[in-house]
């Protein structure tokens, strides 16, 4: 479950002060399969870094699983997206010079997980995204789905129980694309709490929940229109 | 992480670029190698010094003059009457000449001097024998060859009873001398031995080289020297006209500049290594830009900025240290190779090899530290998004 209250970011440049993020205030439960949507600039991807800790709000409040993570330092934060984020990226992000193994047992090296059972966690892994056959294989031999498909096996080897996951079909063709869709629709139904940030709409319809952000604020909350119902 | 994660990722890091990791790890190499092989060089001459010590023992002192200071024969009487305790006293007279047999020729260090030199110690008689006080007084012309010199001459034959031209006059061989190797300054297998009186006429002066005064033990050839400082410093009004030294402070002078020659060699040799850990900073520096969105990855997965920095400390770390040990083992050979080429003793020293070790493992800690805090501080938004 994500609760934030009152987040605001603000960023400086040339002694400017720009407010990217103007008093966001949501719920996810958890097992929601949610949208983040908005134009470019609206502030989602930073409302994105802020829910995964790579990036800090200048105000606010956030409940991570109903603990209090507002004022966590880069080394807690660290901490905490390996035991209970999974990311999953619009370039996917892996590191070329590892192989689909190597690189979706990543997360559980930074656990001190032992090499031998890392090794069977990620075939496993591989085995579920149906890429069991792909194990040796370098990113560069792999197409655009196999990809993304390491990269969500990668998110989800240590078993977090959320994903965020940011244009994580930007990159893909439409039918690939619906199938990475399909899968995270999946894992929400599996109980994690998955939260895409996209801006299309074809994505945003296949979740339950849709924030809309524009201008740093948000415009509308399905889940909310659909409680006061 | 794990502190075997942490090496074998770092390890993996420096073998994905084999050519790169190689001509980085050579300044170290070559660093490390020097170290050893010139403080073995220099070493190797300060063994020279004592083991001269050692054969030759310090009871001698020399007496030299000064250029235009008057150092004729009869100077061998005053030292001798001048000393409260009785001495050996022994003049030399020297010159760089011509030498030739039938059949070869080359040149020599030309020396006059007495049947006494022999009792200096030092040298000893191969064949035949040394000059004899007859010979010495009736200005024979005869002559002892140095270990070399009998080499030179005759190849291996035995050269006494033989006539050689010395400076263009005919001299007999009445003996030879065994090697007594490379000593400080100039060594008797490269001399020939006239006496004195016959040297006089063929060199054209009475003027003597230096007089060799032996004493009974160190401290009287200490006292000794103590002496004829103050007297040729109240005789003749200056205490440079003549130089008085004993062979220990011969020896100690030698060594002390044998010391500081070992010191320089090692401290160029340091240089190097310094030179090796920029290259390695650099490389460093070089890696982690390249690998930025790596380090964003690994951030976004779960590294702490610790985990980062380990990384490439220890990849910077491995990489000196295996340069370090790649040049130990090239160092050693080298220094095998030393006595083979160079014809100079080349000694090991375990002290040059482990601060040859400690300096570069302190190289890669220290240059590669300033890369790996670079790392370990990127803002992981901006690694994600960087464009290698």
């Amino acid at each position: 479950m994500i609760q934030i209250t009152n987040v605001i970011k603000d960023y400086t440049l040339a002694s400017q002060v720009y407010r990217v993020l103007n008093g966001i205030t949501f719920t996810i439960p958890e097992g929601m399969l949610a949208a983040i949507v908005g134009p470019s600039g609206s502030g989602k991807t930073t409302l994105l870094n802020i829910l995964g800790g790579l990036d800090s709000p200048t105000a606010g409040e956030y409940l991570l699983n109903g603990r209090d993570v507002s004022h966590f330092d880069p080394d807690e934060w660290a901490h905490e997206r390996n035991h209970t984020i999974g990311f999953v990226f619009q370039s996917f992000q892996l590191i070329p010079s590892l192989s689909a193994r190597d690189n979706v047992a990543l997360p559980l090296v930074y656990r001190g997980v032992p090499a031998r059972i890392r090794r069977i966690q990620a075939d496993e892994g591989l085995e579920r995204v149906g890429l069991g056959h792909r194990k040796h294989h370098r990113p560069a031999q792999l197409s655009g789905g196999q990809q993304q498909r390491v990269a969500i096996a990668r998110a989800l080897v240590g078993d977090p129980p959320v994903l965020l996951a940011d244009e994580p079909t930007g990159n893909l063709d439409h039918a690939t694309g619906l199938e990475i869709l399909e899968i995270l629709r999946q894992l929400s139904e599996q109980g994690k709490t998955v939260v895409i940030v996209t801006h299309s709409a074809e994505v945003a319809q296949v979740c339950r929940q849709v924030i809309e952000v524009q201008d740093g604020h948000i415009v509308t909350n399905t889940l909310e229109m659909e409680q006061k119902v | 992480m794990t502190w075997s994660d942490g090496f074998s990722l770092a390890f993996h890091g420096m073998i994905s670029n084999k050519l790169r990791a190689v001509l980085t790890m050579l300044g170290v190499i070559i660093g490390v190698a020097a170290v050893i092989v010139l403080v073995a060089i220099g070493q190797g001459a300060a063994s020279i010094v004592s083991s001269r010590i050692e054969t030759l023992g310090t009871n001698v002192i020399f007496v030299s003059p000064a250029a235009g200071t008057p150092f004729p024969m009869s100077e061998t009487g005053i030292i001798a009457h001048a000393l409260p305790f009785s001495v050996q006293v022994v003049p030399e007279m020297n010159t760089g000449g011509k030498v030739s047999t039938l059949s070869t020729e080359g040149t020599a260090q030309i020396a006059g001097t007495t049947s006494s030199y022999l009792r200096l110690g030092g040298i000893s008689v191969a064949a035949g024998h040394f000059i004899t006080p007859q010979e010495v007084s009736s200005a024979q012309h005869v002559a002892v060859l140095g270990a070399n010199q009998a080499l030179n001459l005759f190849g291996g034959q035995n050269p006494v009873g033989s006539s050689i031209m010395i400076m263009g006059q005919q001299f007999q061989v009445i003996g030879a001398l065994n090697a007594v190797g490379q000593g400080p300054g100039a060594s008797q297998d490269n001399e020939i031995f006239i006496p004195i009186t016959s040297a006089q006429p063929l060199f054209g002066t009475t003027q003597l080289s230096q007089m060799i005064v032996k004493t009974s033990s160190p401290s009287q050839a200490n006292l000794a020297a103590d002496y004829l400082t103050n007297l040729y410093t109240n005789e003749l009004g200056s205490s440079s006209a003549v130089n008085v030294a004993s062979e220990d402070q011969v020896l100690q002078t030698l060594q002390a500049t044998r010391a500081t020659f070992t010191n320089l060699l090692a401290g160029t040799a340091a240089i190097a290594l310094v030179v090796g850990g920029i290259g390695i900073m650099n490389i460093m520096l070089v890696s982690v830009t390249e690998r930025t969105r790596e380090i964003g990855i690994r951030r976004a997965l779960g590294a702490t900025r610790e985990d980062i920095l380990l990384q490439f400390l220890l990849e910077s770390m491995i990489m000196s240290l295996s340069g370090g040990l790649i040049g130990v083992v090239a160092g050693l050979g080298i220094m095998n190779l030393i006595p083979l080429i160079l014809k100079t003793p080349a000694v090991f020293s375990p002290s040059a090899l482990i601060l040859a070790f400690v300096f570069s493992t302190a190289v890669g800690l220290i240059f590669g530290l300033y890369p790996a805090i670079k790392a370990s501080g990127l803002d992981p938004i901006h690694a994600l998004r960087y464009d290698g």
